[in-house]
């Protein structure tokens, strides 16, 4: 095999990973705020596809334009779903049920889609589809780019609002020490809401990114959903850097691997990585203890 | 019991004081016979009673998932760690009678427990990489492994067939259809009948004891010398092979296997579903959950089809039952014949409830103590 056509499967693994780690960052903040591990997550990324290809169809915009409703839309459905459906349930209960719950949001999704939109493959017609740019002699997809290029900005900001805003460190302070976050003053179920909010954000974007490069069906997150899950696991539960490189490593790892095993053979690397990081360090590569890092 | 020697509980912080034994009526257990008796004769008289053999085969397929899902709550019933991934065990039982039959020609039921004997092996190895962390990593293993082996059977074409399918030999070729159905309908009848037995004996255990101490307080319950992760351990492995010998017995019955169907995480939520609908403390609830939620799968397939409605009723009752029913239907229909909702035996609480209790009798200056309370020990 040549050196140009790994080159090529190193640049699409890294544009992958992106997005990968934007995903996973999501699923970390659920998990770090309440310890839910969201298996709704993917429902809302295809969601949030099928949502940028209908607005296409109907009004013939750019699908990049769809986050301007969806990124919002998704930020209140995720505040609905914390405040509504998780808070409810019993503390001491709270990560195998919800586990429960969101799955049981996830069927609904993909049975709602379904429903409106059949099962037939969808994919949004792009003018600028298979245009491609030559880098260092590798053909790499424009729409590739732009997502990759979408995924990183939003994790960007993400890791600044986080970092330096009063906001971020209410939210961290709450993932930290729910408690002690009470006694100095921070209304903890409002932030938490918030932070769900934010997360199912970032499916939203994920979502938009998709679909302007993939065939989406109502079924495919539960492609996406194993995979992610992977991912921050490998990291350590809690932790957005060791998500992020997990999503990297793992999405360019994948990527060599499509070359000679071919894509579905290829996905096999997320479970394999799953398995051996539970047999030898069930915290996780780069997390540690949960949510140490922000 | 402490309670009845000590002369009062002492006012700290904390006070675990065992809550009163429960008062059974005495017609109380004449209702349970009679209620086991006429159940029993009722799922025996089925097939007789079914008017056409479409019936007869809805009765088959709800009775393997009442296998399937009193299969789970080995694991999810008694130590409290969900699985949302038990449908591996179902398409590998399936596919490992089918390829033994097919491949080394042996007999359709020694197959069926040969591949059930490898299903336990493969779950050994599965169970302790799950097991070493609790709650969320043991769900994510569970999804990843259904949704890794769905990869696997469906692309190793020459192995499993891919996505054609698999046709499964016949173990009684001559049956006619009616009557396959019926013989296959006491099969998975007796299959269930081991199971609830099984089931009901590790109830009553001291190893069924330590597995409930895990599912209210795994600390605790191993700085009292429960050895956990190899009782978890054993309950994985027994709750994956009874799973396995539903599936193993779907095969014969159904005669051809699909990797989507066999391999799906809807069956696995199926599962988990029903028991949490009946009860999954409960020896009969998912046996209950499957009557009912079985019945209504039924019901939509043949209403609407090939539509996605049967996907959002499935998330929408599930999501009802985890969020305002986690206990199930038995408990809930208990306590409206019960009066007192303090009449629980110490076993039957679960640690929330009990530090509720305790928070409320530690607010109170004397808790009231009732002079019938003598701490009989529950027989």
């Amino acid at each position: 095999m040549s050196a140009s056509l790994l080159l090529q499967a190193v640049i699409l693994g890294v544009l992958l990973g992106g997005l990968y780690a934007l995903l996973a960052a999501g699923l970390t903040l659920y998990f770090g705020i309440m310890r839910v591990v969201m298996i709704a997550h993917a429902a809302f990324l295809v969601l949030a596809a099928y949502l940028a290809w209908w607005i296409n169809r109907e009004m013939g915009i750019d699908p990049l334009l769809s986050l301007v409703v969806t990124v919002p839309l998704f930020f209140v459905i995720g505040v609905l779903i914390q405040r509504l459906l998780v808070s409810r349930l019993k503390p001491l209960t709270l990560t195998m049920m919800s586990v429960l719950l969101t799955f049981a949001v996830a069927l609904v999704i993909e049975g709602g889609l379904g429903f409106l939109f059949t099962g037939t493959q969808r994919r949004i017609p792009l003018s600028y589809a298979s245009d491609s740019l030559n880098l260092f002699g590798a053909q790499v997809p424009v729409v590739k780019l732009i997502a990759f290029g979408l995924a990183a900005l939003s994790l960007a900001l993400l890791f600044l609002l986080l970092k330096y805003t009063r906001f971020g460190q209410a939210l961290r302070a709450t993932i930290q020490h729910p408690e002690a976050a009470r006694l100095v003053g921070i209304n903890t179920d409002r932030v938490a809401g918030y932070g769900f909010g934010l997360g199912l954000a970032t499916a939203a974007i994920g979502g938009t990114a998709l679909s302007l490069d993939a065939t989406i069906y109502p079924s495919l997150h539960w492609h996406w959903i194993g995979p992610l899950m992977a991912i921050i696991v490998v990291g350590g539960l809690g932790s957005i850097p060791g998500a992020a490189i997990a999503a990297l490593v793992l999405g360019v790892a994948q990527s060599l691997l499509q070359l000679p095993m071919g894509p579905t053979w290829a996905q096999t690397v997320f479970y394999i990585a799953l398995f051996l990081t539970l047999m030898f360090r069930p915290q996780g590569f780069f997390g540690g203890r949960l949510a140490k890092r922000f | 019991m402490p309670s009845a020697s000590n002369p009062g509980p002492v006012i700290t912080e904390t006070i675990v004081v065992a809550p009163s034994a429960p008062v059974r009526p005495s017609w109380s257990k004449w209702v349970r016979i009679t209620l086991l008796v006429v159940g029993a004769a009722l799922v025996l008289a089925f097939p007789t009673i079914a008017p056409n053999p479409y019936i007869l085969s809805a009765g088959v397929v709800i009775l393997n998932y009442a296998v399937l899902s009193t299969g789970w709550n080995f694991m999810g019933g008694f130590t409290g760690y969900i699985s949302l991934g038990h449908a591996a065990y179902f398409g590998l039982g399936a596919y490992g009678t089918a390829l033994l039959i097919r491949n080394f020609a042996l007999p359709s039921f020694l197959a069926w427990f040969v591949a059930a004997l490898l299903v336990a092996i493969i779950a050994i190895p599965v169970g302790i990489a799950a097991l070493r962390v609790r709650g969320a990593s043991f769900v994510i293993v569970s999804i990843a492994f259904v949704l890794i082996l769905l990869l696997v059977f469906q692309s190793w074409r020459d192995v499993t067939g891919g996505s054609e399918g698999l046709t499964v030999p016949r173990p009684f070729p001559d049956l006619l259809r009616p009557e396959h159905h019926r013989v296959f309908y006491y099969l998975f009848a007796a299959l269930l009948a081991v199971a609830l037995a099984v089931w009901w004996i590790i109830d009553r255990s001291k190893f069924g004891t330590a597995l409930k101490s895990i599912r209210e307080d795994e600390d605790k319950s191993q700085s009292l010398g429960v050895p956990t992760t190899q009782y978890k351990l054993i309950a994985y492995v027994l709750s994956a092979v009874f799973v396995s010998f539903g599936g193993g017995l779907y095969a014969l019955w159904f005669g051809d296997l699909d990797p989507i169907f066999q391999f799906s995480i809807l069956i696995g939520s199926y599962m988990v579903l029903m028991a949490l609908l009946g009860g999954v403390r409960n020896l009969f609830g998912p046996l209950l959950g499957a009557v009912v939620v079985g019945s209504a799968l039924e019901y939509f397939k043949l209403e609407f089809g090939d539509t996605q409605f049967h996907l959002i009723a499935t998330g929408i009752l599930l999501g009802v039952v985890v969020l305002f029913m986690p206990d199930g239907i038995i408990p809930a229909v208990k306590a409206l014949f019960t009066r007192s909702s303090n009449q629980a035996s110490i076993r039957e609480v679960t640690a929330g409830e009990l530090l509720e209790e305790n928070r409320a009798r530690s607010a109170e200056t004397v808790p009231p103590r009732r002079p019938d309370a003598s701490g009989e020990e529950t027989p």
